[in-house]
Protein backbone atom coordinates (compact mmCIF):
# COMPACT_ATOMS: atom_id res chain seq x y z
CA UNK A 1 0.00 0.00 0.00
CA UNK A 2 1.37 3.36 -1.04
CA UNK A 3 -0.07 6.46 0.62
CA UNK A 4 -0.30 10.02 -0.64
CA UNK A 5 -2.25 13.12 0.25
CA UNK A 6 -4.58 13.97 -2.61
CA UNK A 7 -5.56 17.38 -3.93
CA UNK A 8 -8.54 16.83 -6.26
CA UNK A 9 -9.11 20.43 -7.39
CA UNK A 10 -12.44 22.12 -8.09
CA UNK A 11 -13.08 20.67 -11.55
CA UNK A 12 -12.84 17.06 -10.33
CA UNK A 13 -16.18 17.55 -8.58
CA UNK A 14 -17.90 18.75 -11.73
CA UNK A 15 -16.62 18.24 -15.28
CA UNK A 16 -13.96 15.87 -13.99
CA UNK A 17 -16.40 13.43 -12.35
CA UNK A 18 -15.78 10.63 -14.88
CA UNK A 19 -12.01 11.01 -14.37
CA UNK A 20 -12.36 11.01 -10.60
CA UNK A 21 -14.45 7.82 -10.72
CA UNK A 22 -11.78 6.09 -12.79
CA UNK A 23 -8.95 7.36 -10.57
CA UNK A 24 -10.65 5.92 -7.49
CA UNK A 25 -11.23 2.57 -9.21
CA UNK A 26 -7.74 2.30 -10.71
CA UNK A 27 -5.98 3.32 -7.50
CA UNK A 28 -7.82 0.57 -5.65
CA UNK A 29 -6.55 -2.00 -8.13
CA UNK A 30 -3.01 -0.65 -7.91
CA UNK A 31 -3.09 -0.49 -4.10
CA UNK A 32 -2.65 3.28 -3.90
CA UNK A 33 -4.32 5.15 -1.06
CA UNK A 34 -5.17 8.77 -1.81
CA UNK A 35 -6.03 10.71 1.35
CA UNK A 36 -8.10 13.73 0.35
CA UNK A 37 -6.73 16.89 1.87
CA UNK A 38 -9.18 18.24 4.43
CA UNK A 39 -10.32 21.82 3.78
CA UNK A 40 -8.57 22.18 0.42
CA UNK A 41 -9.59 25.14 -1.66
CA UNK A 42 -8.89 26.45 -5.15
CA UNK A 43 -5.26 25.94 -6.21
CA UNK A 44 -4.98 29.58 -7.25
CA UNK A 45 -4.59 28.86 -10.94
CA UNK A 46 -7.62 30.97 -12.02
CA UNK A 47 -6.26 34.18 -10.53
CA UNK A 48 -2.73 33.67 -11.67
CA UNK A 49 -2.80 35.81 -14.81
CA UNK A 50 -3.85 39.03 -13.14
CA UNK A 51 -2.88 38.63 -9.48
CA UNK A 52 0.02 36.30 -9.02
CA UNK A 53 0.68 37.07 -5.37
CA UNK A 54 -2.90 36.20 -4.37
CA UNK A 55 -2.70 32.99 -6.40
CA UNK A 56 0.60 32.00 -4.79
CA UNK A 57 -0.70 32.75 -1.30
CA UNK A 58 -3.81 30.60 -1.78
CA UNK A 59 -1.78 27.76 -3.25
CA UNK A 60 0.66 27.91 -0.35
CA UNK A 61 -2.21 27.53 2.10
CA UNK A 62 -2.99 24.15 0.52
CA UNK A 63 0.69 23.22 0.61
CA UNK A 64 0.92 24.13 4.29
CA UNK A 65 -2.01 21.84 5.13
CA UNK A 66 -0.56 18.96 3.12
CA UNK A 67 2.92 19.36 4.58
CA UNK A 68 1.73 18.24 8.01
CA UNK A 69 1.02 14.72 6.73
CA UNK A 70 4.67 14.13 5.78
CA UNK A 71 3.56 12.40 2.58
CA UNK A 72 3.98 13.37 -1.07
CA UNK A 73 0.99 15.32 -2.36
CA UNK A 74 -0.60 14.07 -5.57
CA UNK A 75 -2.85 15.89 -7.99
CA UNK A 76 -4.34 14.61 -11.21
CA UNK A 77 -5.47 17.96 -12.62
CA UNK A 78 -2.58 19.44 -14.61
CA UNK A 79 -3.48 23.04 -13.82
CA UNK A 80 -3.52 22.37 -10.08
CA UNK A 81 -0.26 20.46 -10.43
CA UNK A 82 1.48 23.32 -12.16
CA UNK A 83 0.14 26.05 -9.94
CA UNK A 84 0.83 24.25 -6.66
CA UNK A 85 4.32 23.36 -7.83
CA UNK A 86 4.86 26.94 -9.05
CA UNK A 87 3.87 28.23 -5.61
CA UNK A 88 6.31 25.80 -3.99
CA UNK A 89 9.14 26.84 -6.33
CA UNK A 90 8.50 30.58 -5.95
CA UNK A 91 8.16 30.24 -2.18
CA UNK A 92 11.41 28.35 -1.79
CA UNK A 93 13.44 30.31 -4.35
CA UNK A 94 12.22 33.92 -4.20
CA UNK A 95 12.81 35.52 -0.79
CA UNK A 96 10.73 38.60 -1.66
CA UNK A 97 7.59 36.60 -2.46
CA UNK A 98 8.25 34.26 0.48
CA UNK A 99 8.11 37.14 2.96
CA UNK A 100 4.88 38.47 1.44
CA UNK A 101 3.22 35.04 1.38
CA UNK A 102 4.34 34.38 4.96
CA UNK A 103 2.71 37.62 6.04
CA UNK A 104 -0.53 36.69 4.28
CA UNK A 105 -0.54 33.17 5.76
CA UNK A 106 -0.02 34.60 9.24
CA UNK A 107 -3.69 35.60 9.12
CA UNK A 108 -4.55 31.89 9.42
CA UNK A 109 -1.85 30.53 11.76
CA UNK A 110 -0.54 28.36 8.96
CA UNK A 111 3.09 28.10 8.06
CA UNK A 112 4.80 26.45 5.15
CA UNK A 113 8.36 25.16 5.48
CA UNK A 114 8.92 24.20 1.86
CA UNK A 115 9.43 20.46 2.43
CA UNK A 116 6.44 19.14 0.46
CA UNK A 117 6.80 17.22 -2.80
CA UNK A 118 4.02 17.98 -5.27
CA UNK A 119 3.57 15.20 -7.80
CA UNK A 120 1.42 14.24 -10.72
CA UNK A 121 -0.56 11.00 -10.70
CA UNK A 122 1.08 9.78 -13.93
CA UNK A 123 4.45 10.28 -12.24
CA UNK A 124 3.24 7.97 -9.45
CA UNK A 125 2.15 5.32 -11.95
CA UNK A 126 5.53 5.32 -13.69
CA UNK A 127 8.00 5.86 -10.87
CA UNK A 128 6.35 4.50 -7.73
CA UNK A 129 4.14 1.72 -9.06
CA UNK A 130 6.03 0.69 -12.18
CA UNK A 131 5.03 -0.46 -15.62
CA UNK A 132 5.56 -4.14 -14.77
CA UNK A 133 2.99 -3.95 -11.94
CA UNK A 134 0.53 -2.13 -14.21
CA UNK A 135 1.04 -4.79 -16.90
CA UNK A 136 0.50 -7.57 -14.33
CA UNK A 137 -2.95 -6.20 -13.42
CA UNK A 138 -4.23 -6.31 -17.01
CA UNK A 139 -7.26 -8.55 -17.46
CA UNK A 140 -8.32 -7.43 -20.90
CA UNK A 141 -5.37 -6.83 -23.16
CA UNK A 142 -6.10 -3.88 -25.46
CA UNK A 143 -4.38 -5.56 -28.43
CA UNK A 144 -4.80 -3.63 -31.66
CA UNK A 145 -6.28 -0.50 -30.10
CA UNK A 146 -4.62 2.51 -31.73
CA UNK A 147 -4.32 5.02 -28.94
CA UNK A 148 -3.17 8.63 -29.35
CA UNK A 149 -1.96 9.94 -26.02
CA UNK A 150 -2.71 13.62 -25.48
CA UNK A 151 -0.71 15.32 -22.72
CA UNK A 152 -1.76 18.96 -22.82
CA UNK A 153 0.47 21.62 -21.32
CA UNK A 154 0.86 21.71 -17.59
CA UNK A 155 1.46 18.04 -16.95
CA UNK A 156 4.94 18.54 -18.38
CA UNK A 157 5.40 22.29 -18.83
CA UNK A 158 7.22 24.06 -17.35
CA UNK A 159 8.21 21.70 -14.53
CA UNK A 160 8.25 18.23 -16.11
CA UNK A 161 9.44 15.77 -14.91
CA UNK A 162 8.43 14.14 -18.22
CA UNK A 163 9.79 15.69 -21.43
CA UNK A 164 8.44 19.16 -22.31
CA UNK A 165 8.12 18.66 -26.05
CA UNK A 166 7.57 14.95 -26.58
CA UNK A 167 6.47 13.39 -23.32
CA UNK A 168 6.28 9.57 -23.23
CA UNK A 169 4.89 8.41 -19.88
CA UNK A 170 1.26 8.04 -20.93
CA UNK A 171 2.41 6.18 -24.04
CA UNK A 172 4.38 3.79 -21.85
CA UNK A 173 1.33 3.14 -19.68
CA UNK A 174 -0.93 2.44 -22.67
CA UNK A 175 1.69 0.11 -24.13
CA UNK A 176 1.77 -1.75 -20.81
CA UNK A 177 -1.99 -2.24 -21.27
CA UNK A 178 -1.32 -3.91 -24.61
CA UNK A 179 -2.48 -1.02 -26.79
CA UNK A 180 -0.65 0.28 -29.82
CA UNK A 181 0.41 3.91 -29.42
CA UNK A 182 0.21 6.39 -32.25
CA UNK A 183 2.78 9.14 -32.52
CA UNK A 184 1.34 12.54 -33.40
CA UNK A 185 3.36 15.76 -33.24
CA UNK A 186 0.74 17.82 -31.37
CA UNK A 187 0.56 15.49 -28.38
CA UNK A 188 1.64 18.29 -26.03
CA UNK A 189 0.09 21.22 -27.90
CA UNK A 190 -2.30 23.46 -25.95
CA UNK A 191 -6.04 22.72 -26.34
CA UNK A 192 -6.94 26.22 -25.12
CA UNK A 193 -9.24 25.02 -22.33
CA UNK A 194 -8.71 28.14 -20.26
CA UNK A 195 -10.20 30.56 -22.78
CA UNK A 196 -13.10 28.50 -24.04
CA UNK A 197 -15.65 31.05 -22.84
CA UNK A 198 -14.02 34.19 -24.12
CA UNK A 199 -12.31 33.26 -27.38
CA UNK A 200 -14.25 30.43 -28.94
CA UNK A 201 -12.98 30.78 -32.53
CA UNK A 202 -9.40 30.54 -31.36
CA UNK A 203 -10.06 27.53 -29.16
CA UNK A 204 -11.98 25.68 -31.87
CA UNK A 205 -9.03 26.16 -34.19
CA UNK A 206 -6.60 24.80 -31.60
CA UNK A 207 -8.91 21.82 -31.04
CA UNK A 208 -9.23 21.24 -34.77
CA UNK A 209 -5.46 21.10 -35.15
CA UNK A 210 -5.13 18.48 -32.42
CA UNK A 211 -8.03 16.28 -33.54
CA UNK A 212 -7.01 16.51 -37.20
CA UNK A 213 -3.45 15.60 -36.27
CA UNK A 214 -4.66 12.52 -34.39
CA UNK A 215 -6.81 11.40 -37.35
CA UNK A 216 -4.03 12.01 -39.85
CA UNK A 217 -1.62 9.83 -37.90
CA UNK A 218 -4.07 6.95 -37.58
CA UNK A 219 -5.27 7.39 -34.00
CA UNK A 220 -8.58 5.66 -33.33
CA UNK A 221 -9.12 7.11 -29.88
CA UNK A 222 -7.52 9.68 -27.62
CA UNK A 223 -6.26 8.77 -24.19
CA UNK A 224 -6.29 12.17 -22.58
CA UNK A 225 -4.30 13.63 -19.75
CA UNK A 226 -6.10 13.54 -16.38
CA UNK A 227 -6.68 17.30 -16.48
CA UNK A 228 -10.48 17.92 -16.41
CA UNK A 229 -10.08 21.09 -18.50
CA UNK A 230 -8.28 19.40 -21.39
CA UNK A 231 -10.46 16.32 -21.10
CA UNK A 232 -13.73 18.26 -21.20
CA UNK A 233 -12.53 20.51 -23.97
CA UNK A 234 -11.66 17.54 -26.20
CA UNK A 235 -14.64 15.47 -25.11
CA UNK A 236 -17.48 17.99 -25.14
CA UNK A 237 -16.53 20.44 -27.87
CA UNK A 238 -15.42 18.23 -30.74
CA UNK A 239 -19.05 17.83 -31.84
CA UNK A 240 -19.02 21.47 -32.88
CA UNK A 241 -15.97 21.28 -35.11
CA UNK A 242 -15.80 20.05 -38.70
CA UNK A 243 -13.04 17.75 -39.81
CA UNK A 244 -11.31 17.80 -43.21
CA UNK A 245 -14.24 16.12 -44.93
CA UNK A 246 -16.73 18.59 -43.49
CA UNK A 247 -18.22 16.11 -41.02
CA UNK A 248 -18.25 16.62 -37.28
CA UNK A 249 -15.45 14.95 -35.38
CA UNK A 250 -16.40 11.70 -33.67
CA UNK A 251 -13.19 10.87 -31.91
CA UNK A 252 -13.60 8.76 -28.76
CA UNK A 253 -11.89 10.52 -25.86
CA UNK A 254 -11.01 8.62 -22.70
CA UNK A 255 -9.00 9.74 -19.72
CA UNK A 256 -5.87 7.65 -19.23
CA UNK A 257 -7.25 6.12 -16.03
CA UNK A 258 -10.49 5.16 -17.81
CA UNK A 259 -8.44 3.21 -20.34
CA UNK A 260 -6.49 1.60 -17.51
CA UNK A 261 -9.71 0.68 -15.71
CA UNK A 262 -11.12 -1.03 -18.79
CA UNK A 263 -7.87 -2.98 -19.23
CA UNK A 264 -7.94 -3.93 -15.55
CA UNK A 265 -11.29 -5.62 -16.10
CA UNK A 266 -13.58 -2.97 -14.61
CA UNK A 267 -16.96 -2.21 -16.15
CA UNK A 268 -17.43 0.98 -18.21
CA UNK A 269 -19.72 2.35 -15.51
CA UNK A 270 -17.15 1.83 -12.77
CA UNK A 271 -14.72 4.07 -14.65
CA UNK A 272 -17.36 6.69 -15.51
CA UNK A 273 -17.39 5.96 -19.24
CA UNK A 274 -21.17 6.40 -19.35
CA UNK A 275 -20.62 10.10 -18.67
CA UNK A 276 -18.26 10.79 -21.55
CA UNK A 277 -19.86 12.92 -24.25
CA UNK A 278 -17.73 11.63 -27.14
CA UNK A 279 -18.43 8.05 -28.33
CA UNK A 280 -15.90 6.58 -25.90
CA UNK A 281 -17.81 3.32 -25.41
CA UNK A 282 -17.38 2.55 -29.11
CA UNK A 283 -13.62 2.43 -28.72
CA UNK A 284 -13.62 -0.09 -25.87
CA UNK A 285 -16.59 -2.24 -26.91
CA UNK A 286 -14.60 -4.91 -28.80
CA UNK A 287 -12.54 -5.51 -25.67
CA UNK A 288 -15.42 -5.77 -23.20
CA UNK A 289 -16.37 -9.19 -24.57
CA UNK A 290 -12.97 -10.71 -23.88
CA UNK A 291 -13.06 -12.89 -20.79
CA UNK A 292 -12.17 -11.31 -17.51
CA UNK A 293 -10.11 -13.67 -15.40
CA UNK A 294 -11.29 -14.11 -11.84
CA UNK A 295 -9.14 -12.15 -9.45
CA UNK A 296 -8.41 -13.91 -6.19
CA UNK A 297 -8.60 -11.26 -3.52
CA UNK B 1 11.46 66.59 -24.76
CA UNK B 2 14.03 64.03 -25.63
CA UNK B 3 15.08 63.49 -22.04
CA UNK B 4 11.44 63.01 -21.08
CA UNK B 5 10.97 60.21 -23.57
CA UNK B 6 14.04 58.42 -22.31
CA UNK B 7 12.92 58.86 -18.74
CA UNK B 8 9.52 57.34 -19.49
CA UNK B 9 11.06 54.46 -21.42
CA UNK B 10 13.17 53.58 -18.44
CA UNK B 11 10.31 53.78 -16.03
CA UNK B 12 7.99 51.42 -17.92
CA UNK B 13 10.60 48.71 -18.27
CA UNK B 14 11.39 49.12 -14.57
CA UNK B 15 7.71 48.90 -13.77
CA UNK B 16 7.46 45.56 -15.60
CA UNK B 17 10.70 44.34 -14.03
CA UNK B 18 9.27 45.03 -10.57
CA UNK B 19 6.27 42.79 -11.27
CA UNK B 20 6.51 39.06 -10.39
CA UNK B 21 7.64 37.34 -13.61
CA UNK B 22 8.90 40.50 -15.26
CA UNK B 23 12.29 40.52 -13.53
CA UNK B 24 14.39 39.26 -16.43
CA UNK B 25 13.00 41.49 -19.18
CA UNK B 26 16.37 43.14 -19.75
CA UNK B 27 18.00 39.79 -20.52
CA UNK B 28 15.88 39.23 -23.65
CA UNK B 29 17.94 38.94 -26.85
CA UNK B 30 14.93 39.35 -29.19
CA UNK B 31 15.47 35.96 -30.85
CA UNK B 32 11.72 35.46 -31.35
CA UNK B 33 11.55 31.83 -30.19
CA UNK B 34 8.62 32.84 -27.95
CA UNK B 35 6.59 34.19 -30.87
CA UNK B 36 7.51 31.18 -32.98
CA UNK B 37 6.42 28.74 -30.26
CA UNK B 38 3.14 30.44 -29.45
CA UNK B 39 0.12 28.35 -30.56
CA UNK B 40 -2.14 31.42 -30.68
CA UNK B 41 0.30 33.92 -32.18
CA UNK B 42 -1.87 34.63 -35.22
CA UNK B 43 -4.37 36.36 -32.92
CA UNK B 44 -1.80 38.68 -31.33
CA UNK B 45 -1.54 42.15 -32.81
CA UNK B 46 1.86 42.42 -31.16
CA UNK B 47 3.47 38.98 -30.66
CA UNK B 48 5.36 38.28 -27.40
CA UNK B 49 8.80 39.25 -28.75
CA UNK B 50 7.43 42.53 -30.02
CA UNK B 51 5.71 43.26 -26.70
CA UNK B 52 9.05 42.91 -24.94
CA UNK B 53 10.66 45.26 -27.47
CA UNK B 54 7.81 47.75 -27.04
CA UNK B 55 8.08 47.65 -23.25
CA UNK B 56 11.77 48.41 -23.52
CA UNK B 57 11.00 51.24 -25.94
CA UNK B 58 8.59 52.73 -23.41
CA UNK B 59 5.38 52.26 -25.41
CA UNK B 60 3.33 52.05 -22.25
CA UNK B 61 -0.10 53.03 -23.57
CA UNK B 62 0.22 50.96 -26.72
CA UNK B 63 1.16 47.82 -24.78
CA UNK B 64 -1.33 48.19 -21.97
CA UNK B 65 -4.34 49.05 -24.12
CA UNK B 66 -3.66 46.26 -26.63
CA UNK B 67 -5.58 42.99 -26.42
CA UNK B 68 -2.49 41.02 -27.48
CA UNK B 69 -1.31 39.81 -24.09
CA UNK B 70 -4.80 38.50 -23.32
CA UNK B 71 -4.43 35.86 -26.05
CA UNK B 72 -1.91 34.02 -23.89
CA UNK B 73 -3.32 30.57 -23.08
CA UNK B 74 -0.59 29.95 -20.47
CA UNK B 75 0.78 26.87 -22.23
CA UNK B 76 4.43 27.58 -21.33
CA UNK B 77 5.70 26.52 -24.78
CA UNK B 78 7.73 29.74 -24.96
CA UNK B 79 9.02 29.37 -21.41
CA UNK B 80 10.56 25.93 -21.90
CA UNK B 81 12.21 27.04 -25.14
CA UNK B 82 13.47 30.52 -24.18
CA UNK B 83 17.28 30.44 -24.47
CA UNK B 84 17.61 33.18 -21.85
CA UNK B 85 15.22 31.63 -19.32
CA UNK B 86 13.26 34.83 -19.00
CA UNK B 87 9.89 33.08 -18.61
CA UNK B 88 7.86 34.98 -21.25
CA UNK B 89 4.61 33.44 -19.94
CA UNK B 90 4.95 35.14 -16.55
CA UNK B 91 6.15 38.30 -18.27
CA UNK B 92 2.98 38.45 -20.36
CA UNK B 93 0.96 37.83 -17.20
CA UNK B 94 2.77 40.76 -15.62
CA UNK B 95 1.58 42.95 -18.52
CA UNK B 96 -1.98 41.67 -18.04
CA UNK B 97 -1.77 42.37 -14.31
CA UNK B 98 -0.58 45.96 -14.82
CA UNK B 99 -3.26 46.62 -17.47
CA UNK B 100 -5.96 45.30 -15.15
CA UNK B 101 -4.72 47.18 -12.12
CA UNK B 102 -4.22 50.47 -13.93
CA UNK B 103 -7.73 50.43 -15.35
CA UNK B 104 -6.78 50.03 -19.01
CA UNK B 105 -9.71 48.43 -20.77
CA UNK B 106 -8.47 46.41 -23.74
CA UNK B 107 -11.52 45.35 -25.74
CA UNK B 108 -11.47 41.63 -25.07
CA UNK B 109 -13.88 39.42 -23.15
CA UNK B 110 -10.83 37.59 -21.79
CA UNK B 111 -10.24 40.41 -19.31
CA UNK B 112 -13.77 39.87 -17.97
CA UNK B 113 -13.04 36.13 -17.85
CA UNK B 114 -9.81 36.66 -15.90
CA UNK B 115 -11.61 38.90 -13.42
CA UNK B 116 -14.38 36.32 -13.09
CA UNK B 117 -11.86 33.56 -12.51
CA UNK B 118 -10.07 35.59 -9.88
CA UNK B 119 -13.35 36.26 -8.09
CA UNK B 120 -14.27 32.56 -8.34
CA UNK B 121 -10.95 31.69 -6.72
CA UNK B 122 -11.85 33.98 -3.85
CA UNK B 123 -14.94 31.90 -3.07
CA UNK B 124 -12.73 29.03 -1.96
CA UNK B 125 -13.86 26.42 -4.46
CA UNK B 126 -14.86 27.33 -7.99
CA UNK B 127 -18.53 26.92 -8.95
CA UNK B 128 -18.36 26.66 -12.72
CA UNK B 129 -22.00 27.33 -13.51
CA UNK B 130 -21.90 30.63 -11.62
CA UNK B 131 -18.65 31.56 -13.32
CA UNK B 132 -20.10 30.87 -16.77
CA UNK B 133 -23.41 32.64 -16.12
CA UNK B 134 -21.74 35.76 -14.71
CA UNK B 135 -19.32 35.84 -17.62
CA UNK B 136 -22.05 35.69 -20.28
CA UNK B 137 -24.20 38.21 -18.41
CA UNK B 138 -21.32 40.66 -18.44
CA UNK B 139 -20.23 40.04 -22.03
CA UNK B 140 -22.78 38.65 -24.47
CA UNK B 141 -25.99 36.76 -23.79
CA UNK B 142 -26.07 35.68 -27.43
CA UNK B 143 -22.72 33.93 -27.05
CA UNK B 144 -24.10 32.34 -23.90
CA UNK B 145 -27.09 30.99 -25.82
CA UNK B 146 -24.73 29.47 -28.38
CA UNK B 147 -23.09 27.49 -25.58
CA UNK B 148 -26.40 26.03 -24.43
CA UNK B 149 -25.85 22.70 -26.15
CA UNK B 150 -22.50 22.09 -24.51
CA UNK B 151 -23.98 23.25 -21.22
CA UNK B 152 -26.88 20.82 -21.60
CA UNK B 153 -24.54 17.95 -22.48
CA UNK B 154 -22.69 18.64 -19.25
CA UNK B 155 -25.67 19.42 -17.01
CA UNK B 156 -27.67 16.37 -18.11
CA UNK B 157 -24.74 14.13 -17.17
CA UNK B 158 -24.32 15.80 -13.80
CA UNK B 159 -21.00 17.28 -14.89
CA UNK B 160 -21.96 20.88 -14.19
CA UNK B 161 -23.60 20.96 -10.76
CA UNK B 162 -26.45 23.41 -10.31
CA UNK B 163 -25.55 23.93 -6.66
CA UNK B 164 -22.34 25.46 -5.28
CA UNK B 165 -19.60 22.97 -4.32
CA UNK B 166 -19.51 21.75 -0.75
CA UNK B 167 -16.63 23.04 1.28
CA UNK B 168 -15.61 23.42 4.88
CA UNK B 169 -16.39 26.76 6.48
CA UNK B 170 -12.86 26.96 7.81
CA UNK B 171 -11.40 26.72 4.29
CA UNK B 172 -13.54 29.55 2.96
CA UNK B 173 -12.77 31.76 5.95
CA UNK B 174 -9.03 31.17 5.70
CA UNK B 175 -9.01 32.02 1.99
CA UNK B 176 -10.86 35.28 2.69
CA UNK B 177 -8.40 36.17 5.45
CA UNK B 178 -5.39 35.45 3.20
CA UNK B 179 -6.81 37.48 0.33
CA UNK B 180 -7.55 40.41 2.62
CA UNK B 181 -3.97 40.37 3.84
CA UNK B 182 -2.69 40.24 0.24
CA UNK B 183 -4.95 43.11 -0.77
CA UNK B 184 -3.78 45.22 2.15
CA UNK B 185 -0.16 44.62 1.17
CA UNK B 186 -0.82 45.47 -2.48
CA UNK B 187 -2.77 48.61 -1.63
CA UNK B 188 -0.03 49.91 0.64
CA UNK B 189 2.27 49.55 -2.34
CA UNK B 190 4.65 47.16 -0.62
CA UNK B 191 3.78 44.15 -2.75
CA UNK B 192 2.88 43.41 -6.34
Amino acid sequence: MKQYTYFPGCAMGSTGKPIQASIDAVCEVLDIELIELEGWTCCGCPGESINELAATAIATRNLAIAEKFKLDMVTACSCCYRNLLAAHVTYTEDPRIREQVKKALAATNLEYNGTLRVRNLVDIFINDIGLDVIASKVQRKLTGMKVANYYGCHQTRPYGPDDHEFPVWQDQVSEALGAETVFFPLKAQCCGGTQLFSNKEMIYKLLYKILDNVEKHGGECISSTLCPLCFTNLDANQGRINNRDGDKFEMPVLALTQLMGIAFGLSPKEVGLNKNISPALKAVKPYLKSKVQEVVK
Amino acid sequence: METETIKEAKSFVDEVAAEPGGEKINECIQCGVCSGSCPTVEWWQYPPRKIIAMIRAGKRDMVLSSTSAFNCVTCYSCTVRCPRNINPTQLIHAVEAIAEREGYKPKTPTLTLHRGLRDAMMQGRVWELRLAMLFYLKTSLLEGMKMMRVAWDLISRGLMPLLPPKQTKKGGKEVTAILKAVEAMQKSGGAK
